[in-house]
């Protein structure tokens, strides 16, 4: 079998850039702020909705078109149609797809924030992490039965990546890929700067100890409110990507495998460390493909064997030698937040022997 | 002595733990600028008292007035910010952040600290330097500058404790509730911190009450004493009159 080294090349980057988002929106839920979101899939899973809603709803309504029902008897139709409009203008693919963005970024971190308020309730937040991952699958479920998001179980092809128009298909992946790897760089130097400030202080006191945080006067409820939206909002933003990088949305997508390989990638690249969930991606895309390729090979030569489950061993020895060994990470998270330390390691002896006793 | 303004008044104030009375209709007052203390034997509902005074914990009953406000009903957080700081009987910091940035932590209203400010950081590096500053200040009085920027699980047990009682300042409260402030700490650096306290009141006029079982030390310092025992007020007085008083010496030192 032949490798297409350009083509790979260009999808492990693609899928590089998207597994990056995820791992930064959980990196600084679970990672910073202690929340253990186990339905990262969930929100995924919102951005990949939306697209469907925006593809077929809305994109047509820009380009001046009549809007079908993508599901029944019209199912062939609206799909030319938005391939066709995908292929033939640019702005208004490009536009929808901004849209498509937006809005994903804000219904997912309402959800996010919605999520959070259980936890009021609960008493744990671990339960908090079981309400999550059983809402994750509840959704799927219903999506999965329900037609008008995206065509219940049939799924919605025809969500074309919005540089579908340019003709050499090789150029259109590069430029897709460019733009998936600007976001994960924009989430990465926000999450950085959120992460290395007053509030990235306050996140690590909500997960260290949130009774003494609460006891400090911070509003925890809140705080955890605001993280689950921001983190939500990214996991959206990664869900349009990578439902428009497959071009097909499909409730089978976004199952608890894919929950669980976020959280793979940053408890292997460190926990509470924007690098380490970027390392914990690269690695995890690695891997992913390495043993789809070594599956297909060895498929070839006539080994049955199910790619999948090489995958999941694969992955839970990681797992399991990093909880043992290492369970910091590869990456440890940096024990200051923001430059204060430098204010003090600046003429320490003087900065402390005379400022401080005018105060 | 002049009459001073109750800074905290504690009416009728009673918790259970299903059937047990851990504080039973307990009132007591402690005036601005007093350093208090609250004895009684282990399980006594001294910790329950200050969970239920700091917000920690729902009172079932009774009335709490802070600073001519009733707290009562009001949650851990908005207690703090209303100038009402606590610390805990076992030691907790965040042991994963640096001494520095547990000091910091507990200022309150920091341009930082609000998620839309906080990635444009050229919207609080000033602020945030002023606040290093102070925190640099409370750390070298509490002997601690040169562990700034350790891990706080790296400090020794009684720089923890110590770097427990700077951590409660940096809010500028106005009283402070301290649950047993000298646990597992070695007998010089304990009276070293009780004289923390001290100059803490004289300096700053800030307002004490103290659960602690080092009688010895605690008598030297305090202006006032009440005493538990399962969950109710059994006395309360003058240090002297307390440690002469045969119903405390019954029951706590067991005479
Ligand atoms: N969260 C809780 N749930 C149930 N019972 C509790 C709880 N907290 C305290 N108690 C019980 O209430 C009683 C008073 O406990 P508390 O911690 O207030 O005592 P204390 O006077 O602080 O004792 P010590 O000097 O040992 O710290 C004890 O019998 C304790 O077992
Ligand atoms: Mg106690």
């Amino acid at each position: 079998m032949n490798i297409d080294f350009t083509a790979t090349a260009i999808a492990l980057t693609t899928f590089f850039g998207i597994s990056a988002l995820m791992a930064l929106s959980l990196n600084l839920e679970y990672g910073v702020a202690g929340i253990p979101n186990f339905g990262q899939a969930l929100f995924v899973s919102i951005g990949a909705y939306t697209a469907g809603w925006t593809y077929t709803r809305l994109l047509p309504l820009l380009a001046g078109q009549e809007i079908l029902n993508p599901c029944g008897a019209t199912l062939m139709e609206a799909l030319q149609l938005r391939t066709a409009i995908m292929r033939q203008l640019p702005a208004v693919g490009l536009l929808n797809f901004a849209i498509t963005l937006v809005v994903a970024a804000l219904l997912g971190g309402i959800v996010g924030y919605l999520a959070s308020y259980p936890a009021l309730r609960l008493k744990r937040e671990w339960y908090l992490a079981l309400v999550l991952l059983v809402g994750s699958e509840i959704v799927r479920i219903i999506v999965r039965g329900y037609e008008p998001i995206i065509c219940a179980h049939n799924g919605l092809s025809g969500i074309a990546q919005p540089f579908a128009w340019v003709s050499d298909s090789t150029q259109a992946s590069i430029l897709f890929a460019g733009l998936v790897l600007i976001l994960a760089a924009a989430a990465y130097v926000y999450c950085e700067r959120l992460v290395r400030s007053p509030y990235g202080r306050l996140l690590k006191a909500v997960r260290e100890n949130d009774r003494m945080a609460l006891s400090l006067g911070k509003r925890v409820p809140r705080i955890r409110a605001q993280v689950m939206f921001i983190g939500s909002a990214i996991a959206g933003v990664a869900g349009v990507l990578f439902v428009t990088n497959v071009g097909f949305a499909s409730a089978n997508d976004y199952v608890v495998a894919l929950t669980l390989d976020v959280w793979v990638m940053v408890v292997l690249g460190g926990l509470g460390n924007n690098r380490g969930a970027l390392l914990g991606a690269l690695i995890v895309t690695i891997l992913d493909r390495v043993t789809a390729i070594a599956a297909i090979q060895l498929d070839a030569f006539g080994a049955n064997i199910e790619f999948n489950y090489v995958r999941f061993i694969l992955f839970g020895v990681i797992l399991l030698l990093m909880l043992r060994f290492r369970p910091q990470g590869l990456l440890p998270e940096p024990p200051q937040t923001t430059k204060a330390h430098e204010a003090l390691h600046v003429g320490e002896t003087c900065k402390l022997g005379t400022k401080s006793r005018q105060t | 002595m002049t009459r001073r303004n109750v800074i905290l008044r504690i009416e009728n104030v009673s918790k259970r733990f299903e059937s047990l009375r851990a504080v039973d209709d307990v009132s007591l007052a402690v005036p601005e600028g007093h350093i208090v203390g609250l004895i009684g034997p282990n399980g006594s509902g001294k910790s329950t008292l200050l969970n239920v005074t700091s917000g920690v914990l729902r009172a079932d009953a009774g009335r709490i007035i802070f600073d001519g406000q009733d707290i009562v009903h009001r949650s851990a957080d908005e207690i703090f910010q209303l100038g009402l700081a606590r610390s805990f009987q076992d030691p907790s910091l965040f042991f994963r952040m640096t001494v520095l940035d547990n000091i910091l932590l507990p200022i309150k209203e920091q341009d930082g600290e609000d998620p839309i400010r906080a990635p444009l950081h050229r919207t609080w590096e000033k602020q945030e330097a002023r606040f290093a500053t102070v925190a640099a200040g409370a750390l070298q009085r509490l002997d601690l500058d040169t562990h700034f920027d350790s891990l706080a699980s790296d400090l020794s047990g009684g720089q923890m404790k110590l770097l427990e009682l700077g951590r409660s300042l940096t809010s500028a409260p106005k009283m402070l509730l301290l649950d047993e402030p000298t646990a597992g700490i070695a007998p010089n650096l304990a009276r070293n911190i009780f004289e923390q306290i001290e100059h803490l009141r004289r300096t700053r006029g800030l307002t004490f009450l103290i659960v602690e079982h080092r009688l010895g030390l605690l008598f030297d310092f305090v202006d006032q004493v009440y005493v538990m025992h399962l969950g109710r007020l059994i006395a309360h007085g003058p240090p002297a009159d307390i440690a002469a008083n045969a119903k405390v010496r019954e029951i706590y030192f067991g005479e």
